[in-house]
């Protein structure tokens, strides 16, 4: 394509049909968290409306870019709207490692007397600033007890070192795949990414398994900030493996389309990165739950 | 210790923000960038997790599941 000017989308039905699915999933949620009856269908419908305009404007998307109607122009504003959801996707992770940070260097000392904080330990008789913290104190005006939330730590040796390994290994298996693309070796690539897949899949049932243990030795959402930065931190991961599983599924089927070749492969590269991403970001999770 | 593990998570970070770099350039030159980046992010994770299971074995370093329980 020779004309290199912005790219003006045509017009699209699209957005409305997203804006459509968003408010009914959220009119779902909310009426979901007041108990009505409603909620949860309502909100399934609105997802399935989710699910149905990405595979719709997705689909239209890739017709257009192997049609060739995109230009250089708009390469570029692919790369741009990637680093963006890059960069709200590092923002995200940031909050939920700054809050155990916060809560692990700064609050929970406080909490036994560090710094300034010499009264604290009054409080609450017989707290103990530990990491994990096993001891959770109770509200002041409920009589100001300590009151222990009874939970055993999982072990790191056991699933989240084998998850960790699984992971990794799928960083490994996607690097082979990439290097398969750019050298134009179709088969490899497609073995190497139905590795990569695969493993990712495992690892997810390893996590619920993992979930299972940890509930049945007492750490849940409510045990404490150590079980809810647990959860929150390693469930929001969990979703990301998800979701990135089913863009490595995607651009699977894209690659057996034959949509891509060793020098053009953005949606390849977009992905590729943000599995990297979900990977590093796991290794982080490792490294500050389970070892320092 | 906990400093070389903090240390290798600041270059593995490193190179998968030169990752990104590379692939927010594009073309030839970005592709190439992105993809030795990524190479290097990938090698050095499986440095670090070897390192942790070795340093373990070794007695250097102890997982957080060793302190106080029930």
């Amino acid at each position: 394509m020779s004309n290199q000017n912005y790219y003006i989308p045509h017009g699209t039905y699209w957005p409305v049909i997203g804006s459509i699915g968003i408010s009914t999933t959220f009119v779902g949620l909310a009426n979901l968290m007041h108990d009505v009856s409603w909620g949860a269908p309502v909100m399934g419908l609105g997802l399935t409306i989710l699910v149905f305009m990405m595979f719709g404007w997705f689909g239209t998307v890739v017709n257009e870019s192997i049609s060739g109607t995109y230009n250089k122009q708009v390469d570029r504003t692919f790369r741009w709207g990637m680093s963006w959801f890059i960069f709200s996707e590092v923002m995200f992770f940031a909050a939920f490692f700054g809050a155990l940070f916060y809560a692990r260097i700064l609050s929970v000392p406080w909490l036994g007397g560090a710094d300034n904080n010499m009264f604290t330990p009054e409080l609450w008789e017989g707290f103990k600033a530990t990491w994990p913290l096993i001891n959770t104190p109770g509200a002041i005006g409920q009589g100001g007890t300590a009151f222990s939330t009874s939970f055993k730590l999982v072990d790191t040796w056991g699933l989240p070192a084998i998850n960790t390994a699984l992971l990794l290994s799928s960083g490994v298996t996607i690097t082979y795949a990439h290097h398969a693309l750019r050298k134009g070796h179709r088969n490899a690539l497609i073995a190497w990414m139905i590795a990569t897949i695969a493993l990712g899949v495992l690892f997810l049932g390893f996590q619920i398994t993992e979930y299972g243990h940890a509930y049945h030795d007492g750490l849940k959402l409510t045990s404490g900030i150590y079980g809810s930065t647990f959860y929150l931190l390693t469930g929001f991961h969990g979703f990301h493996v998800t979701v990135g599983a089913i863009m490595l599924t995607v651009i699977l089927y894209r690659i057996q389309k034959g949509h891509f070749n060793s020098e053009n492969h953005f949606a390849f590269e977009g992905v590729a990165w943000y599995w990297h991403f979900v990977d590093v970001v796991w290794l982080g999770l490792f490294v500050f739950v389970y070892w320092l | 210790m906990d400093i070389i593990v903090i240390a290798i998570i600041i270059v593995i970070l490193f190179s998968l923000g030169s990752a990104l770099v590379g692939m927010l350039r594009g073309g030839k030159k970005g592709s190439d960038k992105m993809f030795k980046s990524l190479r290097a992010r990938i090698s050095l994770s499986v440095f670090l997790f070897v390192f942790l299971m070795f340093a373990s074995f070794m007695g250097w370093i102890e997982p957080n599941n060793v302190l106080p329980t029930q």
